[in-house]
């Protein structure tokens, strides 16, 4: 018997509004297609009305996980064009807080995994130890979310002893519970009977549509932005691209989980580097050059790029954001073929998507 | 700092670049589309070449052949979103479904970037105005 089977815009298995149409006989998925833009509030748009500090402002709250990444990579296009060297100093406290933000940000997927399977206690635990991760963001910056650390030009706030001693604190106490975690992950049989094998996405399929980010990494497609295409000193580090064969829903878990010890070694690595000096060129609204530049960024779900165009006036002549899961989006439909509907939800969340960044 | 390099194309050359681009194996990062001052199209075709972008831009344009079966979804979703955007169409590619635009805007053209929100609000919602 076929059916079509409607998921969301708004569905309990989902963060975000999104909607799907699963083609079905009986059980079995025989096609799909993904619908998006319910999230779409014209901040393209709007960037063009907005001065450069104020659009920092505005595009920062594209996405309440990513947000760092965001201000960031707007940050770094405006730089591009202006020819700005921004002080190591300042480039390095970024990268703690884009580290940081790409631990939590793998918590609270893994938790939404284990909820979405069933293994709500898990979960919990999971989102516990996230819960140190956004102490710490809040310390270092006043908020859980839009850490505002970003400013054109380096960091706007610093880094000293105590908040370092807090954060080697913090990553000494996740570090041993995730060995833990990483444990039962990797050998839970509901963990493994819920996600091995399903949601599967090819070497040749992730290639094919252009997937980024854990997700093609879980692939077996070796892409990292930090390494590929070095930004903001990440040469200077030490750590690992991490990418599994196995290329089912189980690969992304695997993968965001080993992620978490490569963000941990780069967090000790920069504050044990942190260098001295100033932490930016200053807070006045810098003189944007007319010009255009286009950079791209490895956000915790993979790559963001943003393109700004300048004409040399007070605002963006034009501010294009391209996000993960963009690119993450249509290779939806080519994972759910051949399984069955109530792998649906696990499977669209595998994807770690965020229809927030997506839509704009 | 990423390299960025901008190198304009015809319309013409847009489909061999991206065969060449895509038989060298490099990915397309993305494609921006946008209206010029002269209310015509920009679409910049940006592909990761080494550590550095690629952006092959034709300027002046409204219509463009789409590179879909080249690059697969990861065109054609970009391709599907500038359309539904503003006026900006890619020759051979199915617009008869909607990716990002509800199907009662602009009868096929979104234009959200080009069209007042006045004149968007009233097509949604005849008689309504903003706020209120």
């Amino acid at each position: 018997m076929s059916y079509i089977v409607p998921i969301g815009p708004y569905h309990p298995a989902l963060e975000e509004p999104v909607h799907a149409k699963l083609y079905t006989e009986g059980e079995e998925i025989k096609d799909a297609e993904v619908f998006i833009g319910y999230n779409h509030r014209g901040i393209e748009k709007l960037a063009t009305q907005k001065n450069y500090i104020q659009t920092l402002v505005m595009v920062e709250r594209v996405c309440g996980i990513c947000s760092h990444s965001h201000a960031w990579t707007y940050a770094m296009a405006l730089e591009g064009i202006a020819g700005m060297e921004v002080p190591k100093r300042g480039e390095y406290i970024r990268v703690i807080t884009e580290e940081l933000e790409r631990l939590h940000s793998h918590y609270l997927w893994i938790g939404i995994a284990l909820h979405i399977i069933g293994h709500d206690s898990l979960s919990m635990h999971t989102w516990d130890d996230r819960e140190a991760i956004m102490d710490v963001l809040e310390e270092l910056s006043g908020n859980r979310v839009n850490y505002g650390i970003v400013t054109i030009g380096g960091a706007r706030r610093d880094i000293d002893d105590v908040k370092k001693m807090h954060i080697l604190e913090m990553l000494d106490k996740i570090e041993k519970s995730m060995n833990r975690l990483t444990e039962i992950l990797l050998n839970d049989k509901t963990v493994a009977l819920r996600t091995q094998g399903v949601g599967v996405l090819t070497t040749e399929d992730a290639l094919r549509i252009g997937a980024v980010g854990p997700q093609a990494r879980a692939s077996n497609v070796c892409v990292d932005v930090r390494k590929d295409a070095p930004y903001a000193h990440y040469e200077d580090f030490d750590f690992e691209k991490v990418s599994y064969p196995t290329c089912d829903v189980f690969s992304r878990v695997v993968i965001r989980v080993l992620e978490n010890y490569e963000s941990i070694k780069i967090i000790r690595q920069a504050l044990a580097m942190l260098p001295d000096g100033k932490i930016n060129l200053g807070t006045k609204i810098p003189k944007i050059p007319e010009g255009e530049y286009m950079c791209r960024h490895e956000a915790p779900r993979g790559q963001l790029c943003y393109k700004v165009v300048s004409n040399g006036g007070e605002f963006n002549e034009r501010v294009s954001i391209h996000v993960p899961t963009f690119k993450n989006a249509p290779t939806v439909p080519t994972m759910l073929k051949g399984n069955s509907v109530a792998d649906a939800g696990l499977i669209i969340a595998s994807i770690d998507p965020c229809f927030s960044c997506m839509d704009r | 700092m990423q390299e960025y390099k901008k190198i304009f194309i015809t319309k013409d050359e847009v489909v061999p670049t991206a065969k060449r681009m895509r038989e060298a194996g490099v990915p397309l990062a993305m494609i921006h589309g946008f209206i010029n001052k002269e209310g015509k199209g920009n679409v910049s075709y940006e592909y990761e070449v080494g550590t550095g972008i690629e952006s092959y831009t034709v300027d002046g344009e409204n219509s463009l052949p789409s590179i879909e079966s080249i690059y697969d979804l990861g065109a054609q979703w970009a391709e599907r979103e500038i359309s539904e955007l503003m006026p900006i169409t890619f020759e051979g590619l199915d617009t008869s479904k909607r990716l990002f635009m509800p199907e009662d805007i602009g009868e096929n053209k979104g234009q959200i970037l080009v069209t007042p929100m006045k004149e968007l609000i009233n097509q949604r919602f005849p008689g309504k105005e903003a706020g209120k």
